[in-house]
């Protein structure tokens, strides 16, 4: 007769389905998992206080390093608090190209997120040809902001660099090669029998859950949170007709696919983006002033908040930054790991949460 | 239940995360809402809560303000939802017993201010407890 032994697993701070060190400790009665406690600080940045006296020259830069994954939305929602604080306007041309290089970003976290599950749950091939997928995206991300990774490319009143005729028609021919492969592994996704059985109704969180821990992003999105989408409420992407994606199942089936389906919509708003690229500058140009401002902008995870405070040089004298996944881990590890019914489903759950303790340990 | 191989001493760290300026401004909200002294519920949240809660616990309280005990007015004087499920305090138990005493003292006629006054002081105890 199988016996069956209560024990404390701890998973991490080295794992190999973690991209990076973190501990949970797993309560568990057989294979049932009772209780999750997560251990942070194997690596804090303090990046906050570093931030602090400095000119916003240098924090923008600083900003971006807070998550390698998603460093051109902390750039954005910086530079735009900085904006709000000074009264800074953008010009159309500019606000545009910031959509189009916010979206590659976006395009590149979700794939890099989607590799990490197909990795987790063992499907190498499709974590493989998604990273393949990836290097397209990111080649685009370095043709028109000159880098793959912390890009700095936007600055208060515009953008560092404009997109060229022919660098608009390579990223859209581009755009096609990555928008077919991308529906031939969704398809891989959607139909793999095993997939299904270690995705579809594994790792549930409900609507109720989502809203008390706050979850945001695609994690929220796939337990059906409406309105969680903060570009519906950004004027670009209100002018582009920006619609929210929403799933209802709320397993990490739910989440996976959410974030394929937002492939596809960054692919259709960076088309539409450069069909309808106003002319004119791309730098307004602008004084940074003292101020106080909260901004919130839709990084990959979810909402990302800034809170600046400056003085008339426009150094930063007091900085607070909320990322998202301090709630999605958070929900993750007491909504959707709790009662899971397999020890082995820790790992996938907790990586279809598209968990960055970069972001956490700010 | 067998032990991990190695534990740390999270203290500190956890300290640090609650006296973080945003972090510091909720525990002092939460403080004034139970009735207690800051300090006494820093204690309380390191040692009830891991890392990641403490990390979003700013999140929480914010959208326990907005979504919490909306229906019932005993229950919202009470926290009742507000710190069993959004900044979970308290058992879910705990608090129902809490609930039930307190809207049957109102129910005999004791006047609601002296019985929501008592139900606070039991929530204020199970925190600590």
């Amino acid at each position: 007769m199988k016996k069956t032994v209560d024990v404390s697993i701890p998973l991490g701070p080295v794992h190999p389905c973690w991209k990076e060190p973190v501990r949970l400790k797993c309560e568990t009665a057989g294979e049932r998992v009772l209780r999750v406690e997560v251990e942070l600080g194997y690596m804090k940045k303090g990046i906050e206080r570093i931030m602090r006296g400095r000119p916003w020259q240098e924090v923008m830069f600083l900003a971006e390093r807070v998550c390698g994954i998603c460093s051109v939305i902390h750039n954005m929602v910086f530079i735009e608090a900085m904006e709000k604080i000074s009264d800074i306007a953008v010009p159309p041309r500019a606000a545009y190209l910031r959509v189009i290089v916010n979206e590659l970003d976006r395009m590149a976290s979700h794939i890099l997120a989607n590799f990490s599950y197909c990795y987790t749950i063992e499907h190498e091939t499709l974590a493989m040809y998604l990273l393949n997928t990836r290097e397209t995206v990111l080649d685009n991300l370095e043709r028109i902001t000159g880098s793959r990774i912390n890009t700095a490319y936007m600055i208060p009143g515009g953008v560092r660099f404009d997109l060229l005729p022919e660098d608009a028609a390579a990223m859209l021919a581009d755009l096609v090669k990555v928008e077919d492969e991308m529906k031939r592994h969704v398809r891989i996704f959607e139909t793999g029998p095993l997939i299904a059985l270690r995705s579809r109704g594994i790792g549930v969180m409900s609507r109720e859950e989502a809203i008390e821990a706050h979850t945001v992003g695609p994690t929220a999105r796939a337990s059906g949170v409406p309105d969680s989408d903060l570009r519906l409420r950004h004027p670009t992407y209100r002018a582009l007709g920006f619609e929210q994606i929403t799933r209802t199942e709320g397993d990490n089936f739910a989440r996976v696919m959410v974030r394929f389906q937002e492939v596809f919509q960054s692919i259709d708003l960076i088309r539409k983006c450069i069909e309808t690229l106003p002319d004119g500058p791309i730098r307004g140009g602008g004084l940074c002033r003292a101020g106080e401002a909260t901004y919130s902008g839709e990084a990959p995870r979810g909402e990302l908040t800034y809170s600046i405070k400056t003085d008339e040089y426009g150094r930063v004298l007091d900085i607070a930054i909320r990322t998202p996944s301090i709630m999605n881990i958070e929900a993750c590890a007491h909504s959707m790991i709790r009662d899971a019914t397999s020890i082995a489903d820790v790992t996938s759950t907790f990586i279809s949460s598209d968990p960055c303790i970069a972001c956490n340990e700010r | 239940m067998t032990g991990y191989l190695y534990e740390k001493d999270l203290r500190q760290m956890k300290y640090t995360i609650l006296t973080s300026t945003r972090h510091d401004e909720a525990v002092r909200a939460i403080a004034r809402r139970i009735g207690m002294t800051d300090a006494k519920l820093r204690m309380a949240m390191i040692r009830r809560f891991d890392m990641s809660l403490l990390e979003n616990l700013e999140s929480r309280w914010e959208m326990g303000q907005q979504y919490a005990d909306r229906d019932d007015p005993v229950a919202a004087e009470l926290g009742c939802e507000l710190f069993t499920r959004f900044v979970p305090l308290v058992d879910t138990e705990t608090m129902q017993s809490i609930y039930t005493e307190t809207t049957a003292m109102i129910g005999n006629g004791s006047p609601r201010v002296e019985a929501l006054a008592r139900g606070k002081e039991q929530v204020r105890e199970a925190v600590l407890s």
